[in-house]
């Protein structure tokens, strides 16, 4: 890569993460993160996350976060935002779980992997592009978060993945999980089912009553993913972001949200408005009350608006 | 009243508020202010801070080599120019907007070095000026970073290609045009932006023009607004970069 620090100083601009207002007054207590695992099937915990964009009030613990129980300790799927995030969730597998056998991350977005220099003793695994992406955008993800975030990202360095996967089923001291690999949302999703309870475990293909997010999405491609992960039988439901549940909710919500925002943004690009005046009209109606709406749909008109433009605006005609 | 085009989607409007500015406070307590009215703006006699002028941006820089603009000072009489100015930008003078016989709105985005206000001053007929202002959190670094473009070994394809669209009921004029809007503040790629940029009518008289400088974002968008029987026909744009390349064309007008 010829042109290698141009990528990195601009992936530092691109980083696709919305900078939460910067409030200057910061809690004198100690940031600690009051994580609280909960059971919800077999040896399936799952740590639930805020259903808001990062902001000092979360500490970046806005995602889901999976432990699965083996004989041989947890399988930790995603790491949270920060070095402090992953250590509590380490501390987790250690003391009730038997320690960690596998880490594995679904897809480049920091609130998923920057947790990840508490599991840097062994494995942590995820598609090639998605190592990429990672390596690729630290930078940029660690400045925006540093910005966001303040003190919780104490001590917080970017560990890239050390080991790549390429979807197939997997045994691990007797969990059969079956890894898909599928993009959409990212360039590199990975979905796991555990085939011990049937769970889908969807990262951030799936988002339950949470506005979904834009920065490296390609709708078409994510709706076919959706479609793709309607055919399968599972038994519930783990999305990226939202509650755990046993029907099809994430699914036709995430569905609905996606084509729904798509032809707004299409729509208003077709009639003449300005970036800004997208913004202002504000989310899909119905889609206003969505954890992080309205600035989830803000953020998406800046990452998605260029592609609607020039499809609007047709070439001038020569002099 | 403002022109804004919000209420052609459905739903409600959320609710981005414009600032509200006392007439000669600076809530953003810019050190930069004073001076800026002082070196690019003439020292004028008379100002103030006015809320007919609307100045709509973010709150936060998603991505800081984009950061949409929409300043709408239909509202004022005699709107003659529109000045935009980035507080804390290592080029403050973003661009000038020459209102001719278009009405006084232009929508753009900018790239962003660091957080801090972007304002909006009107020159009126009367010789007074009325501003507004709109302060965006930002990570910054956007004059400083190469363009996009750069990262593709082909960015001279397409260079100068220019697309736009007139629409007859509403009066919108939308135009962009590729070009990598390079500040000549990234390493190694000297400056190379455009310029100049002038709308005309069929018969070759101006009906406005933008002077342009560096902030202003790479493969630029500008939103600008005539008044309808100048919407009705086809209208020529022709602009100019630093470097002496010309860009023109013809725009349809549709409904």
């Amino acid at each position: 890569m010829t042109h290698r620090p141009f990528l990195d100083r601009r992936t530092v601009l691109k980083s696709g993460i919305a900078c939460a207002t910067v409030t200057m007054s910061m809690p004198a207590a100690a940031k600690t993160y009051g994580l609280s695992p909960t059971q919800v099937d077999a040896g399936v915990w799952l740590i639930e996350g805020a259903q808001d964009g990062f902001a000092p009030s979360n500490g970046g613990a806005i995602c889901n976060i999976v432990l699965l129980e083996t004989p041989e300790g947890a399988v930790v799927i995603d790491t949270g935002s920060t070095a402090k995030m992953g250590a509590s969730i380490r501390a987790f597998a250690d003391q009730a779980l038997g320690g960690v056998a596998m880490t594995l991350i679904t897809h480049n977005h920091p609130d998923h992997w920057f947790g990840n220099l508490a599991f840097q003793d062994g494995p942590i695994l995820c598609l090639p592009a998605c190592a990429a992406q990672c390596d690729r955008n630290a930078e940029g993800y660690s400045e925006a978060l540093y910005h966001i975030l303040g003190s919780w990202m104490s001590g917080t360095t970017p560990v890239i993945p050390n080991g790549t996967l390429e979807g197939g089923d997997i045994n691990i001291g007797g969990r059969r999980l079956t890894l898909i690999p599928m993009s959409g949302h990212s360039d590199a999703d990975l979905v796991i089912i555990d085939q011990a309870t049937g769970i889908l475990i969807a990262g951030d293909l799936l988002f339950l009553n949470r506005a979904a997010t834009f920065p490296d999405a390609d709708i078409p491609t994510w709706l076919a993913a959706l479609d793709q992960l309607q055919g399968f039988d599972f038994a519930g439901v783990i999305p990226g972001h939202g509650a755990f549940h046993r029907s099809s909710a994430a699914l036709v919500q995430t569905r609905n949200y996606l084509v729904a925002t798509d032809a707004r943004l299409r729509l208003a690009a077709e009639l003449g408005l300005s970036p800004m005046e997208a913004m202002i009209a504000g989310p899909v109606p119905g889609t206003e009350t969505l954890g992080a709406n309205p600035e989830e749909y803000r953020r998406s008109v800046v990452q998605s608006w260029t592609g609607y433009e020039q499809e609007a605006l047709p070439l001038a005609h020569p002099l | 009243m403002a022109q804004l085009l919000t209420h052609l989607l459905p739903g409600r409007s959320t609710d981005i508020q414009p600032a509200v500015l006392g007439a000669h406070d600076d809530p953003y307590d810019s050190g930069m202010w004073p001076w800026h009215r002082e070196e690019i703006l003439g020292d004028p006699a008379y100002w103030q801070n006015d809320p007919r002028v609307l100045v709509l941006g973010p709150k936060n820089a998603e991505d800081q080599t984009h950061v949409p603009f929409l300043v709408d000072g239909t509202a004022l009489d005699a709107a003659e120019k529109i000045v935009i100015t980035i507080d804390y930008s290592p080029f403050p003078w973003t661009m000038t907007f020459y209102c001719g016989r278009a009405l006084p709105l232009v929508g753009f985005g900018v790239k962003y070095e660091v957080g801090g206000p972007l304002r909006a001053s009107v020159a009126l007929a009367d010789g007074t000026w009325a501003m507004g202002a709109h302060f965006v959190s930002a990570i910054g670094g956007g004059c400083s970073a190469p363009a996009l473009a750069h990262d593709q070994p082909d960015w001279q394809d397409g260079f100068g290609e220019l697309r736009a669209k007139l629409w007859s009921e509403t009066g919108r004029l939308r135009i962009w045009l590729r070009h990598p809007q390079d500040t000549g503040l990234a390493p190694g790629l000297p400056a190379h932006h455009l310029t100049d940029l002038l709308v005309e009518d069929l018969s070759g008289k101006e009906i406005c023009r933008l002077e342009l400088g560096e902030p202003v974002e790479e493969n630029p968008v500008l939103t600008l607004l005539l008044p309808k029987e100048l919407a009705s026909d086809d209208v020529i744009i022709r602009a100019r970069d630093n470097n002496g390349y010309i860009f023109e064309g013809r725009v349809e007008t549709s409904a």
